[in-house]
């Protein structure tokens, strides 16, 4: 999607003469920034996100969009990039490059599930996933949620299924339910049986439950979904502790995530740098020009016992940073691409 | 023929009418009948099918009585009390037992009797026959002292002294009979005659409530399964109301024509009696047995039984005619879940007092849940728990993740020897500290019994590698405190 911004633009005109005609405007439309929209008579709430930013009208049919029907981050940009926020009735895929970072992943996916509930009332939070992926990545453990989430032990369920079959089954179940404030489901890997098919049946019933369904796949590939939004997720280094004497050099203060968009109908790839807030249960933008500490420990040799893997077969590619939504996240470029992994090793036990 | 090992030497354990024609016995060697008939055929026995089998047996009586206990290797005892009538009476429930497992490819022989043991005896002894109250005396005294149940070795000196029928037993003084050859002889006698009672214990506790149907024509689909389960569950729905109960766990009895029984068991969070509920959990159970239950040739018998029933409060709906009934939604969804996954697929996180991670939260299925207080909350939101002491300000920092088991990782070298590793290897792959925090030494609990005193304690260490994922390690042991260095272990993953 590297387009010009006259290329840019132009879209934006060709989309909403379609929505024109259409009758609707199903989406917010963000209009580049320091342009001004060429339509811009047809602006009937023109709600500011940040001042710079000029944002076009919601509809659904004929009634504006409720404001709640998007789930705001709280940081500012990413919130804008996604026009308005996560949506809430859907299924939104959140994805990370390795299971080893799964800590990440779900970190950021229980912080949007803490947001919601600071707002609406505390109802349950169902947590799926496959054996594979609670014994690959961790089970959830109930005091850290409780001490970096604020999510109460009372309002966790999690449903372990044997097979990807009985989880998609559960989700499903569990999709059309209003009396859980979220479902999260994780899966590791591509599985096939996880395809356009299977996700427009989640999206479906989560849109008619109105309430919003995180699909988490650890090290999945981007492929082909109904979720209107795809997020990739992986850890940052986090900020030291704030102390009243300043950063405590060498500690590690609160969870970093960086946050590309994958897939959004509306928004352009990009890249966000977000902080979580333990305490006030808020993401904030991690400030411009902050100083991450470098690696201070010299690289020493391999381990006594065993020599560093062998390296994977065939050319590291290195991906453009943003340029391709498949491979955004900065540690897919340290990796070779998939396909040209030797077939007989199988997916990486690391992640 | 069937042979068993017996003291190092194949013996006849069971033969067939045939083979009986043939003369020979049980007991016998394998080798002797060899040479008499060398043309006959021996089978290994098989213990654990024969005990297999007497207990699809026992499943299948179940549809005569819910009191059926094993007896022996080779029995059946079936508490028949207050079920005669059910079956047109003894005589014509004794026939109906005995047809249904002569077409089944029995030969069986049952008799009726006031006490088990004279019942006992009947069976093996007198053939078809119904003893009526008080005939156990006259019954018992022509038999053989095996009638009486008793021990070989006490059989063998009674017929020494030359009393060889129950009868003459009886005939004799208690007290020397007791002195010489035990309580047990006279025990077996007084049971026999009913002059102790005698308790058989049923191999499966009785279901307080049961609703059954029988089917002249057998059914073989699933939907016709799950129509009948509705009907019963309506007829059990007035039981359950009229007690003011309501059901926690169910169970489905199938009887197949042939003799096999299934048994499809639910268990429901919150008791229950809605028919379409109950229909809806079976629904979800026989989806997931599908391959499991064969039909055959279908089912002539069907029952719902009630295991375990619970006080059922009812809930009165409030002008609008809602109520709220999202904890009622989510228990029936955790019941379809569970009946479909097992009851471990879904859980629910408690916390416990422990200062050892893996013990802090334990996670339970979901129906454990102790019950919610009565009336029911108003607004759905959960009273504020407090799960850490009230001493500690600042909860210490714990990760969202955590493995079931600590996976062991390779440290190669510390800076300090009490300190974080500058890197390590965990599943093949290598990873560079970039910073770290701790220790946070946590003992194991001394107080428990299974870890010694001696146990070595845990130094946590959170850290953050190079990527900035952070992890959660810990050292086992202390350096220098034992020849072999301490071991690493990777125990779970923060946000």
């Amino acid at each position: 999607m590297a387009m010009t911004a006259v290329a840019r633009e132009t879209v934006f005109a060709l989309r909403r003469q379609i929505a024109k005609i259409e009758g609707t405007l199903s989406e917010r439309l963000q209009a580049p920034v320091g342009e001004r929209p060429g339509a811009r008579a047809d602006n009937d709430v023109g709600s500011g996100i940040t001042p710079e930013i000029d944002v076009t009208i919601v509809r659904r049919g004929l009634a504006v969009a409720p404001p709640d029907a998007f789930l705001r981050t709280g940081a500012a940009p990413l919130d804008a990039a996604l026009s308005g926020g996560l949506p809430k009735a859907a299924l939104t895929e959140i994805h990370g490059a390795e299971t080893r970072g799964a800590g990440a992943v779900a970190g950021f996916t229980l912080a949007l599930v803490s947001l919601i509930l600071k707002r609406e009332p505390r109802l349950p939070v169902l947590w799926i996933g496959t054996s594979e992926i609670f014994r690959e990545a961790g089970f959830p453990y109930a005091r850290g949620l409780h001490t970096s989430f604020g999510i109460e032990p009372g309002e966790l369920l999690f449903s372990e299924a044997p097979r990807l079959v009985d989880a998609l089954w559960v989700a499903e179940e569990a999709a059309r339910m209003t009396a859980l404030t979220a479902v999260i489901l994780e899966i590791r890997g591509s599985p096939q049986r996880l395809d356009l098919t299977a996700t427009r049946r989640l999206h479906a019933r989560a849109q008619s439950a109105g309430r919003p369904l995180f699909l988490l796949r650890q090290a999945g590939e981007a492929e082909p979904t109904a979720a209107p939004v795809r997020l990739i997720v992986s850890a940052a280094s986090s900020a030291s502790r704030a102390t009243i004497a300043g950063p405590l050099a060498g500690s590690i203060g609160r969870p970093a995530f960086t946050v590309s968009i994958g897939k959004s109908r509306t928004a352009l790839p990009g890249q966000f740098s977000l902080e979580w807030n333990p305490d006030e249960h808020v993401f904030e933008e991690r400030r411009a020009g902050e100083h991450r500490t470098k690696n201070p420990v010299p690289v020493v040799p391999a381990s006594r016992r065993r020599k560093d893997p062998a390296p994977a077969s065939g050319a590291v590619v290195a991906f453009p940073a943003v340029a391709s939504p498949a491979a955004i996240s900065p540690t897919a470029r340290d990796q070779p691409s998939r396909p040209q992994r030797p077939a007989h090793i199988g997916p990486r036990r690391a992640g | 023929m069937i042979s068993h090992r017996d003291r190092n030497a194949q013996r006849i354990s069971a033969l067939d009418e045939r083979a009986e024609a043939l003369h020979l016995k049980r007991g016998m060697g394998i080798a002797d009948a060899r040479a008499m008939h060398p043309s006959i055929d021996v089978v290994e026995a098989d213990p654990e099918a024969d005990r297999r089998l007497l207990e699809g047996l026992a499943d299948w009586c179940d549809r005569y009585t819910p009191l059926v206990a094993l007896d022996g290797i080779d029995g059946l005892f079936l508490d028949v009390t207050g079920c005669t009538h059910l079956f047109g009476g003894e005589r014509a429930m004794l026939d109906d037992i005995l047809a249904r497992f002569f077409h089944q490819g029995f030969d069986v022989r049952a008799a009726l009797a006031a006490t088990p043991g004279a019942a006992w005896a009947a069976a093996r002894f007198a053939g078809d026959r119904i003893v009526e109250n008080g005939e156990e005396e006259a019954l018992l005294s022509p038999l053989p002292l095996a009638a009486l149940r008793i021990e070989p070795d006490i059989r063998a000196s009674l017929e020494s002294v030359g009393l060889r029928t129950a009868g003459a037993v009886m005939a004799a003084p208690r007290a020397p009979l007791a002195r010489r050859f035990g309580a047990t002889l006279l025990l077996r006698l007084d049971q026999a005659l009913g002059r102790l009672d005698e308790a058989v214990s049923p191999r499966l506790p009785v279901a307080p409530l049961s609703v059954e149907r029988h089917l002249a024509e057998p059914i073989m689909l699933t939907d016709d399964i799950e129509r009948l389960v509705r009907l019963l569950a309506t007829t059990l729905k007035a039981d359950l109301e009229r007690r003011g109960e309501g059901a926690r766990r169910l169970a489905l009895l199938l009887f197949r024509v042939d003799g096999a029984v299934s048994r499809i068991a639910v268990g429901t969070s919150r008791p229950l009696r809605e028919p379409l509920m109950i229909q809806k959990l079976f629904h979800e159970r026989l989806a997931a047995l599908e391959q499991d239950i064969d039909a055959g040739y279908g089912f002539d018998l069907v029952r719902l039984s009630v295991l375990t029933a619970a006080a059922f409060d009812m809930q009165q709906a409030d002008l609008t005619g809602e109520t709220d009934d999202c904890d009622a939604d989510i228990a029936l969804f955790a019941d379809r879940i569970r009946a479909r996954l097992g009851d471990g697929a879904v859980l629910r996180p408690v916390i416990v007092e422990s200062h050892l991670p893996e013990r802090a939260v334990a996670t339970v299925p979901f129906s454990e849940v102790p019950e919610r207080s009565s009336p029911p909350r108003k607004s759905g939101r959960n009273p504020p728990m407090t799960i850490y002491p009230p001493t500690t300000i600042y909860p210490p920092e714990r990760p969202i993740r955590l493995f079931r088991s600590p996976e062991p990782i390779e440290v190669p070298a510390t800076e300090m020897p009490e300190g974080p590793p500058m890197n390590f290897r965990w599943r093949r792959a290598l990873y560079r500290v970039a910073r770290a925090e701790g220790p946070e030494r946590i003992a194991p609990e001394w107080w428990r019994g299974q870890c010694g005193e001696d146990a070595p304690t845990r130094d946590y260490f959170r850290i953050e590698d190079s990527d900035g994922r952070r992890y959660w390690l810990y050292r086992q042991g202390l350096y220098g405190a034992s020849q072999t260095s301490p071991r690493w272990f990777m125990h779970g993953v923060f946000a």
